[in-house]
């Protein structure tokens, strides 16, 4: 498949896995489980970290492309 | 970086500010990426709180006793009646329902909605939420109808010397 679609659909999926930890955090915070709550947290720091890396491949390959052109 | 100043208009690498004046109703593929990895950070950087204060639940779960707290006495409460008081904290709304003799319940009585407050309503027998319609059993505290999903924390109650004291919020068994 297209590379350029690969990374914007990965980064949809990072932004909808955002949004379902979030949510479970929300909610396992509520119900007091906090050891769980605190996993989501971790979860939802890397995600931001895999975003940012596949924003900058995304940059990289389309500049190798543009060279060769 | 000199070089990069040298430039005008140099190149932007933020991800907030991602769309050019001179095209400004143009929203590109790569600009919308940049939305979405800043959407991302925002995401990480609003969850810390909530891990924070989970890590310091986690901590100190142990002492999570309060003082006792009177909340009424016995003979003011009639049968089928509700009385606000806050437990454990100045601002933690809470509610006592006697239901009969000797049967008492008690909540905290912010709706796990959107934390509204939660009344009761004597002839139905049913705890209501005023803001979306949310339902609460009396006996259990779980939702029956409406959008809470969560059931209201119990408050456990003893009755001493005629009246009515808090004791503590019983920790959701999972
Ligand atoms: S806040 Fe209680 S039902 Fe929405």
């Amino acid at each position: 498949m297209n590379r350029r679609l690969v990374n914007f659909i990965s980064l949809l999926i990072c932004l909808f896995l955002n949004i379902v930890f979030t949510q479970k955090m929300v909610h396992q915070f509520k119900f007091e489980n906090y050891d769980v709550a605190i996993m989501y947290c971790v979860l939802n720091l890397i995600l931001f970290p895999i975003a940012l890396f596949v924003f900058k491949r995304d940059e990289k390959q389309s500049e190798v492309n543009r060279r060769e052109q | 970086m000199s070089e990069k100043n040298n430039r005008i208009p140099f190149d932007e690498n933020n991800y907030t500010h991602n769309i050019h004046r001179n095209n400004e109703r143009k929203l590109d593929r790569r600009g919308f990426m940049k939305t979405l990895v800043g959407a991302a950070g925002v995401f990480a950087v609003s969850s810390l709180p909530w891990g924070a204060v989970a890590a310091k639940e986690l901590m100190g779960l142990s002492e999570k006793e309060y003082p006792h707290k009177k909340i009424a006495d016995l003979n003011k409460i009639g049968i089928g009646e509700a009385v606000d008081f806050k437990f454990p904290g100045e601002h933690d709304d809470a509610l006592l329902i006697r239901l009969s003799e000797e049967k008492f319940v008690a909540y905290n009585s912010a709706c796990t909605h959107l934390q509204c407050p939660v009344f009761w309503v004597k002839e139905e027998g049913e705890m209501i939420c005023p803001c979306h319609h949310g339902k609460f059993d009396v006996e259990s505290g779980s939702p029956v109808a409406g959008p809470p999903r969560r059931p209201l924390p119990t408050i456990e109650v003893k009755v001493e010397n005629g009246a009515v004291y808090a004791v503590r919020v019983k920790r959701y068994e999972s």
